[in-house]
């Protein structure tokens, strides 16, 4: 064709257009025909459009006549197009009827078992500071978490209890990677802590039961750390402390980070000033070295690497009941653990995820003359995928392999014991949304393992219902398995996994400003590790125990009625009896206190610029064994439990926090239970020594200072 | 052959000039800036914000109309009772959309530092510890990106004069960084024109920081 007859056509064409008129009106509404204010209307390839009214109608002028396409769109809600002919004059249109987005933001959530901490996000209940200005906490993850419903204290442990289980049922994952001794070796009487900082982790999901297929080997709890992304700036942070120091540095820019830390610390010099109710022959002490990197990969992909050594110890006299012997315990500890893990967003709605972890733990205790070394590793390789079908429904796949290394030796006599096992895992998780306010989840794990040579499967389903605006709904049940502890396991590498069975039910109001929680669970256990004799020398162990667990706990938190003071309450009531370790009858566990309450209260003084805590826990009391009042199981209960702890955070300068925090204030002599004699003395009496703690208060002063060439580098993140 | 060529080349050449200069385009912009001017409830803003993204659609090389329409969403969120997280994760999204379009633009990122400021209003006590300093830096990175971005610089004085206050220190930083904002709004207002569609807003701010100056 003739280009000239091609313009000339073009531009007749274009002046035709330019001349005519058309009106455009129609309505909008939403999936229930109610009006829909706010949507955008708009002739596909043109400026021509108009919003909907408070009534949902729309009305614009447009010279583009003949074939077009109309476009309907509201943010959260699914665009529509529809052709139509336009005519010069009047057009009405069809009414449209558009169809919210099912987002996470406006979905409801499955709160059963959970609870978030982090900044955002909707069932949060601790934010990160939270961790560190907890005055109880004394900076340690497992001491804010204690705080929570569903768990206790054990103020000589320092483990996290949930809801009558064990320590060891509680799953430590960081970036869904499993951590294998996740807490120092301790010895005697005193509290242990989490090896990992606060500040390493932007966010924690922290299940109390009935959680994700993803999470296995726990029968009680998963608790999923999640580290932090990408540094924003370079820094160094420095670190003065009562107990000792360190300093980390970051390099960071956009595409990469990467920062490095080392700390030391040793209760020496305060033990020497404070008066201490063990008789330590050194104090505990160790030090550290960490590496953690972030890099961005493509445009969605993120790469975490992280290392970490350490190494401490202690050396402390144990007395022995009915006898003026003491015991010399001697106890050292490396442990190392290293990971990788990367995820990103592939094309058609996947998102894959890839990880490995290592961690190594090695212990030399000396008893007396008894020599022990142990060893325990741990390879963590894992693979998971999603897939969003559609807004309605997602799947996840996993696949999971452990390799699990444990060895014991006895030095003196030269004996050695261990055991070698893997084990394999699928999962997969289905969440079904049938609308925004209801949600179905169901999942599937199944595990093998070399040693036991035994196979099994856990299904798990749980559903969360939108009640009104504020309130929502969940339940949640599933069945848990888990394999002994390695000490146990390598007495008698037959022994198979102890099962557990939950049902909760759960109920969330959040308001700004207002959480109240209410929870209340069943739980089953089952196959239980039995033996004859004692903790020290178990004979004849089987899977043989058995028992349950139930309660209800509240949580209700409140940031808004008193200005510039955030404050908690967590009441957690827990029945629980099982027949375990040398119990052959149903008891209820020294670990698992009936009553447990938590008070936190934080007040900010903005012309002191200062955070001043407080928190008080208290729980009735701990089980234990009498021999003076009959030859029966925990027939005895200690006096309560009360700790009030009291912290100030006073920041100077924007670079500079000083940190004072003091344990049980009141100085309230707590007792965690009581170890007698073998043989009744003279009188036909068990002598006994009380467990209690370390010292009546626990005084912590430090100083953190932040050095960046920005100048407004805040510290408080770092505390 | 070769005249044809020639034809097609022409036509094309017309077409992109006619892109970046295209009067509907800054006709259609312009309507929507007098509209914005005019906003007193949220449903105008909400109108308004509409009107920028049927202009981003239909101009989809164009990242002033998604500018335009995440600033009126930050701003709703400011002024108006409505969910402010969702108004400035809103805002976000589509200034990361506008980024795709025009990297490195100083004003795409002054207004992603405005919005982190946002987020961090409505949460100070555990949000600015986390989100103050990456506010600081997309502020820092802006002026680094355009030294005459006059919306850069007061930004970062207002988010130095709300440190100063809870530190207790004297404003003296923020006043000198808002005095120099002050110079380059000077400076931006020489350039404006009666065609002149880039965003112009930001003096007021700046004068309330120096207002709580000698």
């Amino acid at each position: 064709m003739n280009p000239r007859l091609l313009l000339f056509i073009f531009f007749t064409l274009m002046q035709t257009q330019a001349f005519a008129q058309a009106t455009v009106i129609g309505k909008v509404l939403d999936e229930k025909g109610l009006a829909l204010p706010g949507a955008n209307i708009q002739l596909k390839g043109s400026y021509d459009g108009a919003s909907s009214a408070q009534d949902g109608t729309y009305q614009f002028e447009t010279a583009n006549l003949g074939d077009q396409v109309l476009i309907f769109k509201f943010l959260g809600f699914k665009s529509q197009e529809i052709a139509l002919t336009l005519k010069p004059n009047f057009n009405e249109i069809q009414s449209i009827y558009l169809i919210e987005e099912i987002t996470e933001m406006n979905a409801v959530t499955i709160s059963a078992g959970t609870m978030e901490a982090s900044d955002q996000g909707k069932s949060v209940v601790l934010k990160p500071l939270d961790i560190v200005t907890t005055p109880s906490a004394m900076g340690d993850i497992m001491g804010a978490f204690q705080t929570l419903p569903g768990t206790s204290t054990v103020g000589n442990d320092g483990r996290l209890f949930v809801r009558g289980g064990d320590a060891s049922e509680v799953g430590i994952y960081i970036d869904g990677m499993r951590v294998g001794n996740a807490y120092g070796t301790t010895a005697g009487n005193v509290p242990t802590r989490t090896r990992f900082n606060p500040n390493l982790f932007k966010g924690t999901f922290f299940s109390t039961g009935g959680y994700s297929a993803e999470y296995g080997q726990a029968l009680s709890s998963a608790l999923a750390l999640n580290t932090k992304d990408l540094s924003v700036r370079s820094q160094g942070d420095l670190s003065i402390m009562s107990i000792g120091g360190g300093y980390s540095h970051t390099l960071a820019n956009e595409k990469q980070s990467i920062t490095a830390s080392a700390n030391y610390f040793n209760l020496g010099p305060y033990q020497g000033l404070i008066k201490q109710e063990v008789d330590f022959e050194a104090a505990p002490n160790g030090w550290d070295l960490e590496v953690a990197a972030q890099k961005k990969t493509g445009d969605n992909g993120l790469l975490k690497v992280m290392a970490r050594t350490e190494s401490g110890g202690m050396k402390l006299w144990q007395p022995l009941p009915g006898t003026d012997r003491r015991v010399l315990v001697d106890l050292k500890n490396d442990y190392s653990y290293a990971q990788a893990n990367w995820r990103t967003i592939l094309k058609k709605d996947w998102m894959i995820f890839t990880g490995i972890s290592y961690s190594r733990n090695f212990d030399k205790i000396t008893y007396d003359s008894i020599k022990v070394e142990r060893e325990n590793k741990l390879m963590h390789l894992k693979g998971t995928a999603i897939k969003d079908f559609s807004d309605r429904l997602s799947a996840k796949f996993g696949i999971e392999h452990f390799i699990h290394l444990f060895s014991e030796k006895l030095i003196n006599e030269g004996w050695e014991r261990d055991f070698d096992d893997r084990e394999t895992y699928l999962f997969t998780e289905w969440d079904f949304y049938l609308n925004k306010d209801l949600v179905f989840r169901g999942g599937l794990r199944g595990g093998l393992s070399s040693l036991t040579e035994e196979s099994w499967l856990d299904p798990r389903v749980s559903v969360g219902y939108q009640l009104n605006d504020k309130g929502q709904l969940s339940f949640a049940a599933g069945s848990f398995h888990q394999l002994p502890v390695e000490n146990f396991r390598v007495l008698n590498t037959n022994l198979q996994n102890s099962e557990s069975n939950h049902l909760i039910l759960n109920y969330l109001f959040t308001k700004d400003g207002f959480t109240l929680r209410a929870e209340t669970f069943y739980k089953s256990y089952d196959n239980l590790v039995t033996f004859e004799g004692t903790m020290d020398d178990p004979q004849t162990l089987q899977n043989n125990g058995s028992g349950h667990a139930k309660g209800m706990d509240f949580f209700f938190r409140d940031q808004k009625t008193f200005k510039e003071t955030d404050y908690w309450v967590t009441y957690s009531f827990v029945d629980s009896k099982r027949s375990f370790n040398q119990y052959q009858t149903e008891v209820q566990p020294s670990f698992a206190p009936k009553h447990n309450l938590s008070v936190v209260v934080k007040h900010f003084v903005p012309s002191l610029k200062s955070l001043i805590g407080a928190s008080f826990a208290f729980n009735d009391g701990y089980t234990y064994t009498n021999p003076n009042v009959d030859n029966s199981d925990m027939n005895a209960k200690t006096k309560s439990y009360q700790n009030l702890s009291l912290s100030w955070s006073y920041l100077p300068k924007p670079n500079v926090i000083i940190h004072l925090a003091c344990t049980n204030v009141l100085g309230r002599d707590n007792v965690f239970g009581y170890t007698y004699s073998p043989k009744a003395n003279t009188e036909g009496i068990f002598e006994a020594i009380p467990q209690g703690q370390i010292a009546p208060r626990f005084l912590f002063i430090g100083v953190f200072l932040t050095f960046s060439k920005d100048k407004t580098a805040n510290n408080l993140n770092n505390l | 052959m070769n005249k044809y060529i020639l034809t097609l080349a022409f036509s094309l050449f017309f077409i992109v000039v006619a892109q970046a200069t295209d009067p509907a385009f800054i006709a259609a912009m312009q309507k929507q800036l007098e509209a914005k001017k005019t906003i007193g409830t949220y449903e105008q803003s909400q109108e308004v914000t509409n009107g920028f993204l049927r202009i981003a659609e239909a101009a989809d090389t164009e990242w002033l109309p998604l500018y335009y329409a995440a600033l009126l969403k930050t701003e709703a969120a400011f002024r108006f009772d409505i969910d402010k997280d969702k108004s400035f994760d809103e805002a976000m999204e589509l200034v990361k959309k506008a980024q795709k379009i025009s990297a490195d633009n100083s004003e795409l990122t002054a207004l992603e530092g405005y919005i982190t400021m946002g987020k961090i209003s409505i949460d100070p006590g555990s949000r600015g510890q986390s989100l103050s300093g990456k506010a600081m830096q997309l502020f820092g990175k802006a002026i680094k990106q355009d030294r005459e971005n006059p919306r850069a610089v007061s930004l970062m004085s207002q988010m130095e004069l709300g440190m100063a206050d809870f530190f207790g220190n004297g404003p003296e930083k923020a006043c000198g960084m808002a005095r120099m904002s002050l110079e380059l709004y000077k400076k931006e207002e020489a350039k404006i024109t009666e065609e002149y569609i880039l965003p112009t807003w930001g003096k007021m701010q700046a004068d309330q920081v120096t207002a709580k100056c000698n």
